[in-house]
């Protein structure tokens, strides 16, 4: 024993590693910030550990050549043991560090830590969220799929729209005018070099400054941070209920960052990777396209505003929010820092949230986008085919070859673009019903002249049927008014 | 030492369990390309499914799926009707030389798999008898006087019950007169219905329409004579006009 620890202190002596822990993990945090709120910066960084380990063993086989990419993802899906695993892990990896790193920033917004003396801290922070988020980016960029390609296309569509530099920035970014075989090289530079060694280099910056400026202590209602005096009294604070960060303080860390690797090691095992949805090929045309979850909110903005706006949200907005994000601390530098004090804040998170989640869900649905397959490929349900016409039959037939269903589902199935048509002859008349489809209008083309009249009739004659059991049909308000004269007690 | 063998269990179930986790991909989810598709289920739910219904009953068009059709269905004239289509019906082309999306080899798979049967196929003893399902090349409009009449007396036997001594609707069958209808519709499609029957919707076939099965020769009268009923009117040279 006594030869073990002279050989620990010879090594001490020289690396001075007692001191470094007495400067690092062994640094004296507030009790009040050993809490399971102040648990996520330390969970986003498992994750990022999690992210380089698997993202190394993933670059022994991934080849990075726009032939091969597709090839190598299935070659680890099928065909390599546990190949499938590795994949799952960085996936599910990546899904928890984008999901945590959000949490860390929330949490931090809402509990005011960002205000003096950790401004920096903030602004470094925030510079390590987007770079999380670029990660993501040309992560799901690596499948190089269908959604991979789709999703290449969109950002360099956003970046072109730049002003001056647009041009040569989407030229850097994809090695060339198009999307080509340059470009997946250049989001491979990006996701294995560029983006991890800034990120390692910022996180190196954030928790330095954590180190030297201590853990934000637990906001307590009407404890206000001033400036010119909060240096002094967080010392104190320190001196009067420090305890160690290791081992004392950050047990919670511990556990729930032991959480966050079983939930990792469990979906992966559970749910598996994301299984890549055809190769890069823009001439698949039967593609569905869709981002991974966090830029579900993006893709789903894009799809719903109008067309004049993009430019100027692309120019204007989306930089505007990057500054504001960045600017944070300089907006509220002191004052109070529990949320139940600050409304404001309260309320910005709870609607940018909810503006957030709101549009994914949307882009999840995406009722924007035809179903273009639901023609031939979504029968018309049982029981709007029995108790009808030849006619009738023929109608629903001509609903179907002409593609009607890629756009209106009947009964929830099929396209969701227009409104679905199990119930429309309780909305529209027949002479509606046979306008509408003749000139369109509310966003419908005119099919007048792509239908014969035979084929109108039999349509509307089918459309006329779809209403409930029981419910009437529209009449137009002429006939109703004539058949309440001719027997006013009918109705 | 006590927990050797049990971790040594754990490590070899971990390692022997893992191929049967339910996050390993299916090969079976493996992306496909459209044309490499060779399943006839995939090919018919994603291509036909959506007029011929389900499982090849219970759709607006052509059953497909009575086991009866199946035995009685020319494969040749199957592809041929797949990849050609019908003019002048809701029938499109689906072969890719005619612009659609269907190689040579999967028009094969879905005329093999349609004459297989979506729902298996008729026995050989309950077919004595039955009219060929494919009728010889007509051209529309051609029937003598005679065969028209023939025609009109076969439906007045096997039809007239349900769509009406008319033809224009009756207790349980609906109108066969509709211009629009008989305008989209083939004379093939009115034999093969009226051949196969629609028992999905309570609509019997040759066997079951009269007192005794349907003759061929009655099964075409009644086609031709229905088909007399044409007009030219609504074809898609002329207009419509809104009420």
């Amino acid at each position: 024993m006594n030869r073990l620890r002279a050989i620990g202190k010879w090594f001490d002596d020289r690396l001075a590693l007692g001191r470094l822990y007495d400067q690092s993990l062994g640094h004296r945090i507030p009790f009040s910030s050993s809490s399971w709120w102040y648990v996520f910066g330390s969970a986003t960084l498992l994750c990022l550990i999690i992210q380089l380990v698997t993202g190394v063993c993933l670059a022994l086989v991934y080849v990075p050549s726009p032939d091969q990419a597709y090839a190598s993802l299935e070659y680890l899906d099928y065909e390599q043991p546990l190949g499938w695993y590795l994949r799952g892990l960085h996936f599910w990896g990546s899904n928890f560090m984008v999901a945590l790193v959000t949490i860390h920033l929330v949490q931090i917004f809402l509990f005011g830590a960002y205000k003096y003396p950790r401004e920096l801290t903030w602004m470094v922070g925030s510079a390590l969220f987007l770079a999380t988020i670029g990660m993501a980016f040309t992560g799901q960029t690596m499948r190089f799929d269908q959604d991979a390609y789709w999703g290449v296309e969109i950002i360099v569509s956003i970046l072109g729209r730049l002003p001056l530099v647009g041009e040569a920035a989407t030229h850097l970014l994809q090695g060339g005018p198009i999307v080509g075989a340059e470009t997946l090289s250049r989001f491979f530079t990006l996701h294995v070099f560029v983006i991890p060694a800034t990120l390692i280099g910022l996180l190196v910056i954030h928790i330095r400054l954590v180190l030297v400026l201590g853990i934000s202590e637990y906001p307590e209602p009407g404890k206000v941070v001033d400036p010119d005096t909060y240096a002094d009294e967080y010392e104190q604070v320190v001196e009067r209920t420090g305890i160690r960060l290791m081992p004392e303080g950050g047990g919670k860390d511990l556990v729930f960052s032991a959480l966050v690797l079983m939930a990792i090691v469990l979906c992966a095992a559970l749910i598996g990777p994301k299984i890549p949805n055809g190769p890069a090929d823009p001439s698949l045309i039967h593609t569905v396209p869709r981002p991974d979850f966090y830029f579900l909110s993006l893709f789903a903005a894009f799809a719903l505003m109008p067309p004049d706006l993009e430019s100027f949200v692309i120019v204007y907005v989306m930089p505007l929010a990057v500054v504001l994000l960045f600017a944070v601390p300089f907006i509220s530098r002191g004052g109070e820092r529990h949320p139940s004090r600050r409304p404001g804040a309260v309320i910005l998170v709870i609607l940018v949230l909810t503006g957030l989640f709101t549009l994914a869900w949307e882009g999840v649905v995406s009722p924007w986008s035809p179903e273009m397959d639901a023609w031939s490929g979504v029968p018309v349900q049982p029981r709007f085919v029995e108790d009808r016409s030849p006619l009738e039959h023929m109608g629903a037939t001509v609903l179907q070859a002409k593609q009607c269903r890629n756009c209106h589902a009947l009964d929830g199935a099929g396209g969701k673009r227009g409104p679905d048509l199990a119930g429309v002859a309780t909305r529209l008349t027949e002479d509606q019903l046979i306008r509408q489809v003749l000139q369109g209008g509310g966003n419908m083309p005119a099919y007048g002249n792509h239908l014969s009249p035979h084929e109108v009739s039999a349509l509307v004659a089918f459309l006329t049927t779809l209403h409930a059991e029981g419910q009437a049909p529209a009449r137009d308000s002429a006939s109703w008014a004539r058949s309440a004269r001719e027997s006013p007690g009918s109705r | 030492m006590k927990e050797k063998p049990l971790l040594l269990a754990f490590v070899l179930v971990a390692a022997l369990g893992c191929d049967s986790l339910p996050g390993r991909p299916d090969p079976a989810d493996r992306y496909q390309r459209p044309s490499e598709v060779e399943d006839f289920a995939l090919l018919y739910a994603t291509h036909c499914s959506g007029c011929h219904g389900a499982d090849g009953r219970n759709g607006p068009a052509t059953n497909l799926g009575d086991p009866l059709y199946a035995a009685l269905a020319d494969p040749v004239e199957v592809r041929r009707v797949i990849a050609e289509g019908v003019a002048g019906t809701p029938m499109p082309v689906f072969a890719q030389t005619g612009g659609g999306t269907l190689t040579e080899k999967q028009l094969n798979i879905l005329a093999e798999g349609l004459k297989a049967g979506l729902n298996g196929s008729e026995s050989a003893s309950r077919l004595r008898g039955a009219p060929p399902l494919t009728a010889k090349a007509g051209v529309r409009g051609q029937a003598s006087t005679a065969q028209l009449a023939r025609g009109e007396q076969a439906y007045a036997t096997y039809c007239a019950r349900c769509h009406g001594a008319e033809g224009t609707g009756g207790a349980s069958g609906g109108s066969l007169l509709e211009p629009a209808f008989l305008g989209l519709v083939s004379d093939q499609a009115l034999r093969t219905t009226v051949i196969v029957g629609r028992e999905d919707l309570g609509m019997p076939g040759w066997q079951g329409a009269g007192e005794r099965p349907m003759t061929a020769a009655e099964v075409s009268d009644v086609v031709a004579w229905l088909g007399s009923h044409r007009s030219s009117a609504g074809d898609a040279a002329s207009g419509v006009s809104i009420k």
